[in-house]
Formats: structure tokens, C-alpha cells, sequence
């Protein structure tokens, strides 16, 4: 059971990060750079550009870097989700809560009090820490899911009535009202990734350096290491 | 029961038997008309009631100013516009907003075009068949009616060939015994006059005027990119103009300039040639009905409109009469101030709406309300929701009750031609003078059903003809190089004071209209709108006071009390647009 | 009884020969996947069929889908109402009134029954009885129930029947609703746009009676031929927002150029309709192409997403109304001033920690 919630603490370096997984963070984190850049201009395009119409093609490369980008994105986290299936124990993490876990619980409790500074020493954990954990999937999972959604009702409407987006996310749009509606909130879902992100990576950083254990190179090589080898 | 005589001098006895008349047709929105007919058929008594309400003003809270005219455009898609150009104007009142020369030659243009139009359609499609019979047509000898088109117009489509295929498509339609829009018309009813040929002539221009009226709008559609719905803007109008330069096929051009000028030339023509000549040709029959004059001749308003120079609402600079005569006193024409709390107000007492204080007292619209409140009263026969007949002694209309300085005023195409005739202008006097020398009527059969579709006639010819000079002056503005249509200087609300209030004012094609707007935080805190037809169909006030629908109908002789085409005829002279006046 | 007029001799006098009638009528089959052979039976069929009746009833509406209908070009109104449909009832352009009037409903309603088209140009308010729209002294809603219940289809005119249009917008005083929320069981063709375009409702009413059929329609109850696409997917405007070259207030150079209104609010990108193709009044112009952006008059609530200027519209559910950016950015902000008050309490933690290491450290030796 507790094994669940990594907190076999003993050894001190692990595989927990394999290939497949580490490949589709660096590239997914790429996709999601350029989909809020891009989107972000979309929203609210730069100065106009002077001369001929024919000219310039600003806002068509903007919004193919968008589309190709999110095609990535979502193509990548099918891939994630095959993974997630296939791969080892920690690459389900990011999809399944163990929401009827209390011990698991209580230790989203101990991050949140680490954080909070009212805990001196962190514990190890193998995998993600159940707080992370907790954030990853509320935010990111769900928050990617919906952005997938919204992205591809959206995409669906330039593909036209009979593509296959419209097949698979036509029914989005009557969903949400209309299409300026599913506009406004896949545009907030962009606010809701960049909350992610500042979080996340400020989290990442932070750990390494005052955790227990490594993280940024864990993403790299794969493999985690512990800084003692007290068992708790 | 008991006759009553109301302040403003008309007699009402509800003692005979009532007639209830819902829906009413061929108008705007829904209606009803309940009249008491004494034992000679004459009406004695006239309870005119709106019965939609949506809410607009109520919607209106909390927008952005600068979408208001959208909103209150749907007010109304029959007279469309005249809310919208209401709207911007308030706006710009409110807020110090000095629009381009451009922009209010452009907007008159939009405004006359709809004046122009509404009129020419209001009297081929929903007035004519009061007075014309298109199932006696069939009787009609083409040839016969070909004469005396060519006798009363130059138009050219006057052939009796022309005629004939007209009459042979008309006979088949009726022989088809599917008789679509003229199913349970009143066909037999001896209250229509016209020989044969008339009524064949009429009813080929109803069809004429039905292809014609779509070209009138394609103004709107140019400068405001639809009719119906044109759109606007506050600052100015939302289509630039560009003729010199690259990417003028963008914007307002040469060739868009000369597809105005084109159809302003051919509205010309049919009002002149068609629209004028069948008036003046239906009315030479209907000369001794002189029934309808109801408050015409005692209390007329128009706040005026068509402004010359940009900017100026002032009375001398606009070109559609400015004033109110009451007691029917000719000579003293009283200036009308919008802004003055004791000018304009209205009163709920006999309206399905509630005002805080409770009943008795008179709002202007800057502190105007707008609270439902439906209830019938004592006197109602049937139930709350099958209302056989209305109690008047209650509430009994969605329209409030406007008042002028506490009078009932008639508003409309009749009063502006009165005030303009009262103040000896040419333009209106000239016309009036010879219409009633040709149908060989005096000054006072002005103040009648058969006045009143005469006047909107006369305006749609004026109006048609002012088209060609502010086309002209925007040509000849563009030419002297001011190109601009919009001053976006105080487009942003940060720029805006905290809180400010405006009005705007038109002539809409049914008459005086006004909206106010107070903006605070750079939303809209209050909006109120009191349109031409809640003046003229409003109900009756606190002290009694009958409006001009139900003073209009009073003392009518109605052939069969079954078929009501005297109480339309009389209705239908002013135009009635419940959706306008209920909003 | 006087010889009804059918279909047939309608075309003919259109002008269509009786070749060409025959012709229409073996397309119509082959359209309609049936055999060549029952091309005769189509023929025969229309030589006795009556112009179907329609029945237009009006709600709460400002009453402008009736004035785009009488602008149609082709057909034209008049040929429409002359010859295509029998329009035997319609408040604003019939010859009869009051219980005259009330009277033709009941009629047709037998003598048509499954076989009238209901019209519907405004919508029914439910709030206070129904009162706040009464025909014949009893709730428009009453009316187009009891109308609805033996017609053959509805079509929905506008935002209004559609949608339920601006006396729906917030706070909807008279909780007016669009027919789809009191009429269940009939097939309703949604004819959107505030008003609809005047060929584009002759257009929807003419292949009914043509090919005898309703049209097809897409998710959300709107034919596909004219509401398939939005204005931005056919916008001549387009290559301007591709290159990104834009009006950036209103009558400034961009506007003179006919530069893209995206920046002004444009709703193009999200309205299905057809007015950058079909475009109004004869194909004269249509919004986008006289200066202002599109509104989104033909979509579902488009009254209620904020300014029509806003390019980034308002998300109704944060109480007052904001913009995705607005609260987004505002979110951002907070958790990324956060972030940094609590990198700075842990970094002067850490040192502290580190300074007791060290000290620890010291006093070890
Ligand atoms: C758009 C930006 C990014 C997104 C959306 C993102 C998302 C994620 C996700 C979903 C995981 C979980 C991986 C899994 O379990 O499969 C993860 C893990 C991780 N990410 Fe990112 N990431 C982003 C950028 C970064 C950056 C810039 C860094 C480095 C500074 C980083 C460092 C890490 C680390 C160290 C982990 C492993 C955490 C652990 O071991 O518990 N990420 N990231
Ligand atoms: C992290 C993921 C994503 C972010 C942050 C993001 C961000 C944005 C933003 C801010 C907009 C502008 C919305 C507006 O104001 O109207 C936008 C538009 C759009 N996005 Fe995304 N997006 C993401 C994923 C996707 C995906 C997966 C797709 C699928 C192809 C997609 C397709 C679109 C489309 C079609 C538009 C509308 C473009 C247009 O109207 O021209 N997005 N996106
Ligand atoms: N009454 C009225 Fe209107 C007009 N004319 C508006 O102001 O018609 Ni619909
Ligand atoms: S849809 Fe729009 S245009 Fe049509 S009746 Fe309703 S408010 Fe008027
Ligand atoms: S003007 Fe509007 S519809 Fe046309 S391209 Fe620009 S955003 Fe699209
Ligand atoms: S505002 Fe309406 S008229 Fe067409 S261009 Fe937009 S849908
Ligand atoms: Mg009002």
C-alpha cells in the first residue's frame, strides 16, 4: 500500500523517469511554450504590418505554429497515456490519483506543511510527491485535456463541418453556447497552464535544491538520486 | 355607466356594445382595441392597448454605452435605425462627443432613407387595404385603368397590357381559392369606395412598391452594411470613406457613391410618380370621410430633426420642425426641452408597470422606471390569462403614458406638417396647400385619418429629396478633402467622467423620439426610451387625459360592427409600432 | 370550391416549360437516390399538389425578419407569397384582423392538418402567465403550442425563435425563450441572424417546397448549406488577418485600406452565417465590408459576451464580468508574486539552516 505513494525510502539512486517519458516532458514543455506564445498573439495580435496583404503572412504562421504545435501536444500526450499503460510504475502517476488513500493524503498534507515551512526536513519520495502529484493532475492533466478539447473544437471550425476534428470535437462548441464562448475559455485555460508552469518549475528548481533528492537531472537522465540514506 | 369627460375634451360612454379588435393586423407588434359603439354604430368610447413588453431598458443596465445602439436598434425592425442614431446621440450628449461633418450627412442620409421607405411601405402594405379592394381589381377594365394612370402620372409602366397580365395574375390567385394574405378580408364591406380600375391600380402598385422597396435600403446597406440593422457608432459612422487612394475599394468609394446617388434618384421617382399620384388619387374618394382627426387638432409635438451642420440639435439648424402647439392654437408654438424634469414625464397609473413611490406622479426619462407590474382590473371580463374584455378604469397597456407639460400630444408625420405649416415654412406649407387645393378640401380636413396618410405621403416626397442634397454636401465635403467619418478621441471609457447623462433626440418615421442615458463607471446606470407610438397610443394618464390612438377613433360610423375596417383605417394612419412603443 | 392552384402550374408560370418541369422532376428523384421511374410519380404528384399553406405566427420580436423577408431578390417576396406558399396567416401583412383573423389558424389548422408549415418570427415568454405577450386577449405561448401541435415542421426566423434574441439577453425580464424550449416533438429548422438574410430565408423555404424536404442540418438545428461556415471562413477580408494587418481604431489608415476588424471586435471568427458570401440586399454589402465588425447576430447569446469592440470577450461566470486575459493574467500575477516571496523566505530559511551546518561544523573540529 505504501508502496503507492513512493515511500520506499532506502536506496539511493533509482530509474524512476524511462525514455519515452523524459522525451515527451522536454518536448511537451516545448509544444506548450509555443502554444502560449502563439496563442497568446492570437488573442491579441501585434501592430499591424505595413504594405501589400500578399506580402506578409504574420498571423498565418503565427496560428500554424499554434495548430502544428498543438497537434504535438496532443498527439504526444496520447503517447503519454499509451506510456502510461505500458511503462513502469511511476509513469501512471500523472493520471491516476490515489484519491482513497488517506495515507496519502496526510502526506499531500506533510508537503503542504514543508512548503509551508512548518516542517524542517522533507521527505523522500521516489516518484512525484503526493503534492506535486495533486497539482500535476488537477492542473496539468485536466488542464491539458481541456485545452485539447477547446484547441481541437476550434481547429474543427477553420477544418470545416466533415473533418475529423469536427467529428471528434464538434460537440464542444454547442457545449460551452458558441464558439466566442469555447474562445474565451481555451484562452483561459492558457492562464490556467501558465499557472502550472510557475509553480511547477519554481517547485522543480526549489527541490533540487533543498529536498532530499535530485530533480531537474531526474528529468535528464531518468534516474533519481537521494542526498542521505536516512530511511524516512 | 357613466359618461366621462376627459380634461383634454372628449366625451367617453362605454355604455353601448363593445367590440374587441385583437389582434390588431397589418401594424407592428401586438396590439388590441376595444370600442363601445352606440346604438348607431358610431364609436363612443376607444381603449387602446399594447400588449407585448420585452425589457429593454431593463436589459440595458449595466452595458457598455458604446453597445446601447445595437440593443435598442432591435427595438424595432420596421422603423430601423432611428433607435440606433437615438441611442449614439444620447451617448454622445452624455459624453462631449463631437462627430465629423461626414458622419451626420451620412446619418441624416440613413435617417431620410428610412423615413423614405417606411412611409412608401406603411401605405402600399399595411395601409392600402383599408381603402383599397383588391378582389373587386378583378372587375377592373385594364384599358380604363391605364387611362387614368397615364392621366395622373408620367411613370411608365402603365400599359394596359401591363394592367391586364397584373389582373390575370391577381384572378388566378383568387381563383386558386387559396387567398394567402387576403383570406377573411372584408370584401363585401360597403366602407370601400373605389371604382374598379382604382382598385386595380393600386393593388399593381402594391406589388410595384413590394420590388421597389428593396432597392430604397441598399443606402443602409452601404454605409451601415445590412438593412435591416444597419450598423452604427458613437463617435461617428463605422464606414470610412476613401476615394482617392489605394484600397479605396475597401472602403466608401466612387462607385459606392454613385450606387447611392443612383437609388436616391429612382426613390425620387417612384414616390413622386407612384406613391403621390395613387395617395391623391385613393383619397379624392375617400374626401368626405373625415373622420380620425382626434388630438390633431389640439396638441401636436415633434422635437424636430435632420440636423444641417454637425452637432448643432439646436431648432434652427434642423430641418424637420421643432415644437408643440396645444389647445390647438396655431400662432403660439411653445419650445419643447427635452432636459426640463417638467417637460417630459411619464405615468404608469393606468400601465402594467409599478414606480416606487406608487401611482399619481409623472417621471421624466433621466429618473425614469421600468417595473412590470400585470394585473387587470375589477371590471375585466374572462380570467388573467383570457382576457375577453379590459377594464379601463385599471391597468390596461404595456405603453406608459408620455406627457408633454401634462398633455396628451399626437406625434407623427401630421404633427410635424402642422408645426412646420404653423411656422409658415414653404417646404411643408407649399405641398399642404396644394394637395388640399387639388382634392378641393380646406385647411381643417388636415386634421384627419385621411390628413395624417396624406402628411406621411408629402414627408416621404420631402424626405426623398433631402436625401439628394446631403449626398450632394458629402460629396462636396469629401471633395474639399475631410475624408473622416469617426472621432474615436474618447472611444476609451477611461477618458470618460464618472458619471454624466445625455439625451438623444430624432424624428422617427411615426414621430417624436427620445432616449436618455445616465453612465456611471463607464456603464450605463439608467436608460429609458419613450418612443412616437407611446405617445400615440398611450392610454389614459392620472387625470384622464385619452391619447391620440383613442381620441383618433372616437365619433367613427362603423358600417358593420363586425368588421372593423374603419377602426384600421384610423389605426393604421398612424403607423402603429408596439414593439417601439413598449420596447 | 374554387380549383386550387398546384405546384406545377406555379413553375409554369414562372416561366418553366413543361420539358424542363419533367426534367427538374427526374433530378429530384435521382437527388432524392430513387429510381428514374418514379420521376413520374414526382411530376404527378406536384401537377396536383396545392401550394402548401404556411401559417407565420409572431411573439415578442421587433419584427425584422419580416421586413429582410419582403427585401428578397430572388425569388421575390412577391412571387414568393403570390405563387410559391400560401401565406394565410401573418399578423403583420394580412388583410384580416381580430377574430377574422384567429379564425384562418383554426381553418387551415383542419383542412392542412400535417401539412402546413408553422413560421415563427419572434419567440413566447413564460414569466407572469405569458402576459407580457398576448394575441386574442391570451399568451402567445398558448397560440404557437396549440399551432405547432398539427404542423408538418416549424421554421425558427431569426435570433429571436432561434435563440430567443436580445429580450433574452440578461437579465431576460419576461424569461423570453426560443420554440425549441416549448416545442419538443416537431422537427424545427432554425433560420438564424438578427434578422436573417433575406435569401437565405427564401432560400431555406424554397428547397423545402422544392425538394420537398427539410433541409439538412447541422448540430444545432441550422440548414448547413447557409450556416456551414463562419464569415471569417470567407471573409474578403481574410487576407489581411493572415498577414496580420489590422484597423486599430476605428476611420484610422487601416480602416480607409479595408484592413481586418479583428482587433475591433470583429466576431467573424465565431459566427456561422453567410453574409460574407450570400451578403445583404442583393449581395450589395454586408457588415464587415461597410466598416463595422460583425456582431455575431446569428449566434446563440450574443448579446451577452461583452462588448462588441472587445476582441477578448468577458466570462460571465466570475460575477462581474471579466475577460480571460484579465483574470488570467491577474491569477499569473498573484501566484508568480507568491512564488517569489516564497523563493526569498526559503532561500534566508536555507541560509539559516546552511549558517547552523556550518557552525555545527566548526564546533565538530
Ligand atoms: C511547459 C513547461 C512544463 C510542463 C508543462 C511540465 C510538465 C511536467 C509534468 C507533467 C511532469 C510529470 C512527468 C511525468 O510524471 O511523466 C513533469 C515533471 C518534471 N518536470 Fe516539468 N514541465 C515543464 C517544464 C519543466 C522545466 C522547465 C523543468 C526544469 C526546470 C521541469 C522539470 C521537471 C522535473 C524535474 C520533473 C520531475 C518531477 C519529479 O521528479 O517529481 N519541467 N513536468
Ligand atoms: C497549452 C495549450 C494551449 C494553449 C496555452 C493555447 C492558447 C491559445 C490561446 C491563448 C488562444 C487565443 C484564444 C482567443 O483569444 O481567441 C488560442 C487559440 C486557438 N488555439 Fe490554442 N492553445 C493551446 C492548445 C491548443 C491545441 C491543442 C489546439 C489544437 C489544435 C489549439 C488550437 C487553437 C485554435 C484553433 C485557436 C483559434 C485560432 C484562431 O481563432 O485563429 N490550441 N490558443
Ligand atoms: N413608434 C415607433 Fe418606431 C418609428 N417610427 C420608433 O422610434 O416604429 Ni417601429
Ligand atoms: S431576430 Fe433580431 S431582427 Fe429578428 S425579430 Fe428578433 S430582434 Fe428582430
Ligand atoms: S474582418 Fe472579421 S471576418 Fe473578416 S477576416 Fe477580419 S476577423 Fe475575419
Ligand atoms: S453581425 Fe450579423 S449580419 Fe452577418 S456579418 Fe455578423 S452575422
Ligand atoms: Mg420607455
Amino acid at each position: 500500500m505504501s508502496e503507492s505513494i513512493e515511500v520506499i525510502r532506502a536506496p539511493q539512486v533509482v530509474y524512476v523517469y524511462e525514455a519515452p517519458v523524459r522525451l515527451w516532458h522536454w518536448v511537451n514543455a516545448l509544444a506548450i511554450l509555443v502554444l502560449g506564445v502563439t496563442g497568446y498573439f492570437i488573442g491579441s495580435p501585434l501592430p499591424s504590418l505595413p504594405g501589400e496583404a500578399s506580402h506578409s503572412f504574420l498571423m498565418g504562421y503565427l496560428r500554424f505554429a499554434h495548430f502544428a504545435a498543438g497537434y504535438v501536444l496532443a498527439i504526444g500526450f496520447l503517447g503519454r497515456i499509451y506510456w502510461a499503460i505500458v511503462g513502469n510504475h511511476h509513469a501512471h502517476q500523472l493520471f491516476v490519483l490515489p484519491f482513497w488513500n488517506l495515507q496519502w493524503w496526510k502526506e499531500v498534507i506533510w508537503e503542504a506543511r514543508w512548503y509551508g515551512f512548518l516542517e524542517k526536513i522533507p521527505k523522500k519520495y521516489v516518484g512525484h510527491n503526493p503534492l506535486a502529484q495533486l497539482a500535476m493532475f488537477t492542473l496539468f492533466t485536466l488542464g491539458i485535456t481541456f485545452m485539447i478539447c477547446t484547441g481541437f473544437a476550434l481547429y474543427a471550425e477553420g477544418a470545416q463541418q466533415g473533418s475529423w476534428a469536427d467529428h471528434v470535437f464538434g460537440w464542444v462548441i454547442p457545449l460551452f453556447g458558441q464558439s466566442q464562448d469555447v474562445h474565451t475559455w481555451h484562452h483561459f485555460g492558457m492562464w490556467v497552464i501558465v499557472i502550472f508552469v510557475i509553480l511547477h518549475v519554481y517547485a522543480a528548481i526549489r527541490e533540487d535544491i533543498m529536498s532530499r533528492q535530485s530533480m531537474v537531472s531526474t528529468m535528464v537522465s531518468g534516474y533519481r538520486m537521494f542526498k542521505d540514506d536516512r530511511p524516512d | 355607466m357613466a359618461v366621462i369627460n376627459t380634461p383634454n375634451g372628449f366625451r367617453l360612454d362605454a355604455a353601448g356594445t363593445r367590440v374587441v379588435v385583437d389582434p390588431v393586423t397589418r401594424i407592428e407588434g401586438h396590439m388590441r382595441c376595444e370600442v363601445n359603439l352606440d346604438a348607431n354604430n358610431v364609436i363612443t368610447n376607444a381603449v387602446s392597448t399594447g400588449t407585448m413588453w420585452r425589457g429593454l431598458e431593463v436589459i440595458l443596465k449595466g452595458r457598455d454605452p458604446r453597445d446601447a445602439w445595437a440593443f435598442v436598434e432591435r427595438i424595432c425592425g420596421v422603423c430601423t435605425g432611428t433607435h440606433a442614431l437615438t441611442s449614439v446621440r444620447a451617448v454622445e450628449d452624455a459624453l462631449g462627443i463631437q462627430i465629423p461633418e461626414n458622419a451626420n450627412s451620412i446619418r441624416n442620409l440613413m435617417q431620410l432613407t428610412l423615413q423614405a421607405h417606411d412611409h412608401l411601405v406603411h401605405f402600399y402594405h399595411l395601409h392600402a387595404l383599408d381603402w383599397v379592394n383588391p378582389v373587386n381589381a378583378l372587375k377592373a377594365d385594364p384599358k380604363a385603368t391605364s387611362e387614368i394612370a397615364q392621366k395622373i402620372s408620367a411613370w411608365p409602366l402603365s400599359s394596359p397590357g401591363y394592367f391586364r397580365d397584373i389582373q390575370t395574375r391577381l384572378k388566378k390567385f383568387v381563383e386558386s381559392g387559396q387567398l394567402g394574405l387576403f383570406r377573411n378580408g372584408y370584401w363585401s364591406n360597403p366602407a370601400y369606395r373605389l371604382p374598379a380600375e382604382v382598385d386595380l391600380l393600386a393593388v399593381a402598385h402594391y406589388l410595384e412598391a413590394l420590388d421597389f422597396q428593396r432597392e430604397i435600403v441598399k443606402i443602409h446597406t452601404i454605409y451601415g452594411g445590412k438593412n435591416p440593422h444597419p450598423n452604427w457608432l458613437v463617435g461617428g459612422m463605422p464606414c470610412a470613406i476613401n476615394v482617392h487612394t489605394t484600397g479605396a475599394v475597401g472602403a466608401i468609394n466612387m462607385e459606392r457613391l454613385n450606387h447611392v446617388s443612383s437609388i436616391i434618384d429612382r426613390t425620387r421617382e417612384f414616390i413622386d410618380q407612384v406613391y403621390l399620384p395613387d395617395l391623391m388619387a385613393i383619397a379624392s374618394f375617400y374626401k368626405d370621410w373625415t373622420y380620425g382627426g382626434g388630438l390633431s387638432s389640439k396638441a401636436v409635438m415633434s422635437y424636430g430633426d435632420i440636423p444641417e451642420r454637425a452637432n448643432d440639435y439646436g431648432a434652427a439648424n434642423l430641418k424637420l420642425p421643432h415644437g408643440a402647439i396645444i389647445g390647438g392654437d396655431l400662432r403660439n408654438i411653445q419650445n419643447v426641452d427635452v432636459r426640463d424634469p417638467a417637460e417630459v414625464q411619464e405615468f404608469v397609473d393606468h400601465s402594467w408597470y409599478r414606480y416606487p413611490e406608487g401611482a399619481g406622479k409623472g417621471r421624466h426619462p433621466w429618473e425614469g422606471v421600468t417595473e412590470p407590474d400585470f394585473t387587470l382590473g375589477p371590471n375585466t371580463k374572462g380570467t388573467k390569462t383570457r382576457i375577453e374584455a379590459l377594464d379601463e378604469s385599471a391597468k390596461y397597456s404595456w405603453i406608459k403614458a408620455p406627457r408633454w407639460k401634462g398633455h396628451a400630444v399626437e406625434v407623427g408625420p401630421l404633427a410635424r406638417y402642422i408645426i412646420g405649416y404653423a411656422q409658415n415654412r414653404p417646404e411643408f406649407r407649399e405641398p399642404v396647400d396644394k394637395a388640399l387645393r387639388d382634392l378641393g378640401l380646406p385647411l381643417e380636413a388636415l386634421f384627419s385619418t385621411v390628413g395624417r396618410t396624406l402628411a406621411r405621403g408629402l414627408e416621404a416626397s420631402w424626405a426623398a429629396a433631402e436625401m439628394r442634397h446631403f449626398q450632394d454636401k458629402l460629396v462636396a465635403t469629401i471633395k474639399a478633402g475631410d475624408e473622416s467619418t469617426a472621432n474615436v478621441e474618447k472611444w476609451d471609457p477611461s477618458t470618460w467622467p464618472k458619471s454624466a447623462k445625455g439625451v438623444g433626440f430624432t424624428e422617427a418615421p411615426r414621430g417624436a423620439l427620445g432616449h436618455w442615458v445616465r453612465i456611471e463607471d463607464g456603464r450605463i446606470e439608467s436608460y429609458q426610451a419613450v418612443v412616437p407610438t407611446t405617445w400615440n397610443a398611450s392610454p389614459r394618464d392620472v387625470q384622464g387625459n385619452i391619447g391620440a390612438y383613442e381620441a383618433a377613433l372616437l365619433n367613427t360610423p362603423v358600417a358593420r360592427a363586425d368588421e372593423p375596417v374603419e377602426i384600421l383605417r384610423t389605426l393604421h394612419s398612424f403607423d402603429p409600432c408596439l414593439a417601439c412603443s413598449t420596447h | 370550391m374554387a380549383e386550387i392552384e398546384t405546384f406545377y402550374e406555379v413553375m409554369r408560370r414562372q416561366g418553366i416549360t413543361r420539358r424542363s418541369f419533367l426534367k427538374f422532376c427526374s433530378l429530384t428523384a435521382a437527388a432524392l437516390g430513387l429510381s428514374p421511374a418514379r420521376a413520374a410519380e414526382i411530376a404527378a404528384a406536384m401537377e396536383q399538389k396545392p401550394r402548401t399553406p404556411v401559417l407565420w405566427l409572431h411573439g415578442l420580436e421587433c419584427t425584422c425578419c419580416s421586413e429582410s423577408f419582403i427585401r428578397a431578390g430572388h425569388p421575390l417576396a412577391k412571387d414568393v407569397v403570390l405563387s410559391m406558399l400560401s401565406l394565410d396567416y401573418d399578423d403583420t401583412l394580412m388583410a384580416s384582423a381580430g377574430h377574422h383573423a384567429e379564425a384562418i389558424l383554426e381553418e387551415v389548422m383542419t383542412k392542412y392538418k400535417g401539412n402546413y408549415i408553422l413560421a415563427v418570427e419572434g419567440n413566447p415568454s413564460l414569466n407572469m402567465d405569458g402576459m407580457s405577450c398576448i394575441v386574442g386577449g391570451k399568451p402567445f405561448v398558448e397560440q404557437l403550442k396549440h399551432v405547432a401541435k398539427d404542423c408538418k415542421a416549424i421554421i425558427a426566423w431569426g435570433a429571436c425563435a432561434s435563440w430567443g434574441c436580445v429580450q433574452a439577453a440578461r437579465p431576460n425580464p419576461t424569461q423570453a425563450v426560443p420554440v425549441h424550449k416549448v416545442i419538443t416533438d416537431k422537427p424545427i429548422i432554425k433560420v438564424p441572424g438578427c434578422p436573417p438574410i433575406a435569401e437565405v430565408m427564401t432560400g431555406v423555404i424554397t428547397y423545402m417546397l422544392t425538394f420537398d424536404r427539410l433541409p439538412e442540418l447541422d448540430r444545432q438545428g441550422r440548414p448547413k448549406m447557409f450556416y456551414g461556415q463562419r464569415i471569417h471562413d470567407k471573409c474578403y477580408r481574410r487576407p489581411h488577418f493572415d498577414a496580420g494587418q489590422f484597423a486599430e481604431a476605428f476611420d484610422d489608415d487601416g480602416a480607409r485600406k479595408g484592413y481586418c476588424l479583428y482587433k475591433l471586435g470583429c466576431k467573424g471568427p465565431t459566427t456561422y452565417n453567410a453574409c460574407s458570401t450570400v451578403r445583404w440586399n442583393e449581395g450589395t454589402s454586408f457588415p464587415i465590408q461597410s466598416g463595422h465588425g460583425c456582431i455575431g447576430c446569428s449566434e446563440d447569446g450574443f448579446w451577452d459576451k461583452g462588448s462588441f469592440y472587445d476582441r477578448l470577450t468577458n466570462i460571465q461566470q466570475f460575477g462581474v464580468e471579466q475577460n480571460a486575459d484579465r483574470v488570467g493574467a491577474t491569477a499569473a500575477g498573484v501566484v508568480g508574486a507568491a512564488v517569489a516571496a516564497h523563493a526569498a523566505v526559503s532561500a534566508v530559511t536555507r541560509a539559516r539552516v546552511k549558517h547552523v551546518q556550518t557552525d555545527e561544523r566548526r564546533e565538530d573540529r
